[in-house]
């Protein structure tokens, strides 16, 4: 599986908007928080981590959408056929895939939290507010590593670029914006979902307790990773299963 | 096909049957193509000569029947790349990615080293501009990059899906006498082709596929006899 690997994350390297993507993904999350602390949006009861955590949508959607374009893009450019013809064993090929947007969006997501923290660390006043628990934005990196998961496998079994970015935006966005419609499901769905998850584990934002994990932070993390797991199962049967 | 034919050929087809949405398009399909021999796959559009092919490297999955590559699906093998190379679209790379970097992709797919891929290019004649993305190259040029592909393996079969497509006359017969040699030299060739001509210049074995079957295969003299490829081959297709 090593060399498959290899060659998935040479083919990032090798296109520059695919690296430049993900570059970009990595700047989302900081720039948005910097521009929150700057202007006075960090609130009175919110701490450096939660004030770095600001610009976490932004981050989860620029990783999710990125995962997704490259991953439908092997079939929008007809690069599927390369790829199938040299590495034939779909488990293999699925797997490398898997670990290259793993990878990169791990190493993406803690470069942009580290630089989130540090910069709102920087901007605001000193002694105004507690640093809070920057371990906490572990949370960061799991959520972004978990909705890029999604996007890749919604790339793969969507095949267009467009439709798999629209479905990241939709699972990212939309169960905090249709909390009111879930009725008793509003805590398990809004509670796991990636944005609500970092939300619990950083503290300070004001979060309606309708919206709180049953299980805790630590409970809401778990169950948004086997939701992302069972997207990219699901991603995986469609691979193995399907012409090329 | 004897036992001991069946372990010598490269490349063996057997009833393979393939169907989509209902329609059959290969239907109990069988043939094999034997090391140091230059077998023609031709039909017409529609035939199923590219879902063959796609079925043999395992891209589309068989509805029933088998087709193996050195006697084992091409799947199963470590370094598929070394067992069999393949051109079925000259627009296979990302033409955002620069000639050198496809081949530095389908190189370390396989683990081979990065002298693989200076020796592809300068095989096909692109060294001098693998520095061009790809969608920056002309149809001759994209065809010669995934013929680099193919090649970039150094590998026991070859399987090709009208290389012929965008090459000007110089470089058909660059082709001709490249897989002549390679068939000459051991290696299995089995190549797609509307040209009857470069099937009658230097193809060893025929394969004609009609409607999903096959409706021949046999040795290229046997076929044509004292006729033209061309003319027997439209007797067959369209007179039969």
């Amino acid at each position: 599986m090593r060399p498959a690997l290899r060659a998935e994350l040479l083919k990032i390297t090798t296109v520059r908007g695919q690296w430049l993507g993900a570059a970009i993904a990595t700047l989302a999350l900081p720039a948005v928080s910097l521009l929150v602390a700057a202007t006075g949006g960090v609130g009175a009861g919110d701490t450096v981590t939660s004030g770095a955590a600001t610009g976490s949508i932004a981050g989860l959607l620029a990783f999710g959408i990125w995962a997704a374009t490259v991953a439908a893009g092997e079939y929008a450019q007809q690069t599927m056929i390369v790829s199938l013809m040299t590495v034939p064993r779909r488990s293999v090929l699925y797997g490398a895939k898997l670990a290259a947007i793993g990878m990169v969006a791990a190493g993406g997501a803690l470069v942009s939290a580290v630089t989130a923290w540090l910069v709102v660390w920087a901007v605001l006043p000193t002694g105004a507010h507690h640093t809070g628990e920057p371990f906490a934005l572990v949370s960061v990196v799991l959520a972004i590593v978990a909705v890029s998961v999604l996007g890749m496998a919604v790339g793969l079994l969507s095949k267009s670029p467009a439709a798999s970015a629209s479905i990241v935006v939709v699972a990212v966005l939309l169960p905090k914006a249709a909390a009111g419609l879930l009725g008793g499901l509003e805590r398990w769905v809004v509670g796991a979902s990636p944005g609500t998850v970092i939300t619990q584990a950083v503290g300070g934002a004001q979060l309606p307790h309708s919206q709180m994990f049953p299980g805790g932070a630590a409970a809401a993390a778990l169950t948004m990773l086997l939701v992302a797991t069972a997207v990219a199962l699901g991603g995986a049967v469609a691979l193995l299963r399907r012409d090329g | 096909m004897t036992p001991g034919e069946r372990a010598a050929a490269a490349i063996v087809v057997e009833d393979a049957t393939k169907v989509i949405d209902g329609v059959t398009v290969l239907d109990g399909v069988s043939f094999s193509a034997l090391p140091g021999r230059v077998t023609a796959f031709v039909g017409p559009n529609g035939a199923g000569k590219t879902t063959t092919l796609r079925a043999i490297l395992g891209i589309d999955h068989l509805t029933s029947g088998r087709a193996t590559v050195g006697g084992r699906p091409f799947a199963e093998h470590r370094q598929p790349v070394r067992v069999a190379g393949a051109l079925l679209t000259p627009d296979a790379a990302h033409p955002r990615r620069t000639a050198r970097g496809h081949l530095s992709v389908v190189a370390a797919s396989n683990d081979l080293p990065g002298s693989s891929v200076d020796a592809a290019l300068e095989l096909v004649g692109i060294a001098g501009i693998a520095a061009l993305p790809v969608g920056q190259m002309s149809l001759g040029m994209r065809q010669r990059l995934a013929l680099g592909t193919a090649l970039i393996g150094d590998p026991a079969v070859l399987i090709l899906d009208e290389p012929h497509n965008g090459l000007d006359a110089g470089a058909i017969r660059w082709l001709r006498v490249v897989l002549r040699a390679l068939a000459d030299g051991g290696r299995t060739v089995l190549l797609s082709t509307h040209l009857m001509a470069e099937i009658e210049a230097f193809c060893d074995e025929v394969v004609v596929i009609d409607q999903g079957r096959i409706a021949m295969a046999g040795p290229l003299g046997h076929f044509i006899g004292g006729a033209s490829m061309e003319e027997r081959y439209l007797d067959m297709v369209e007179g039969g």
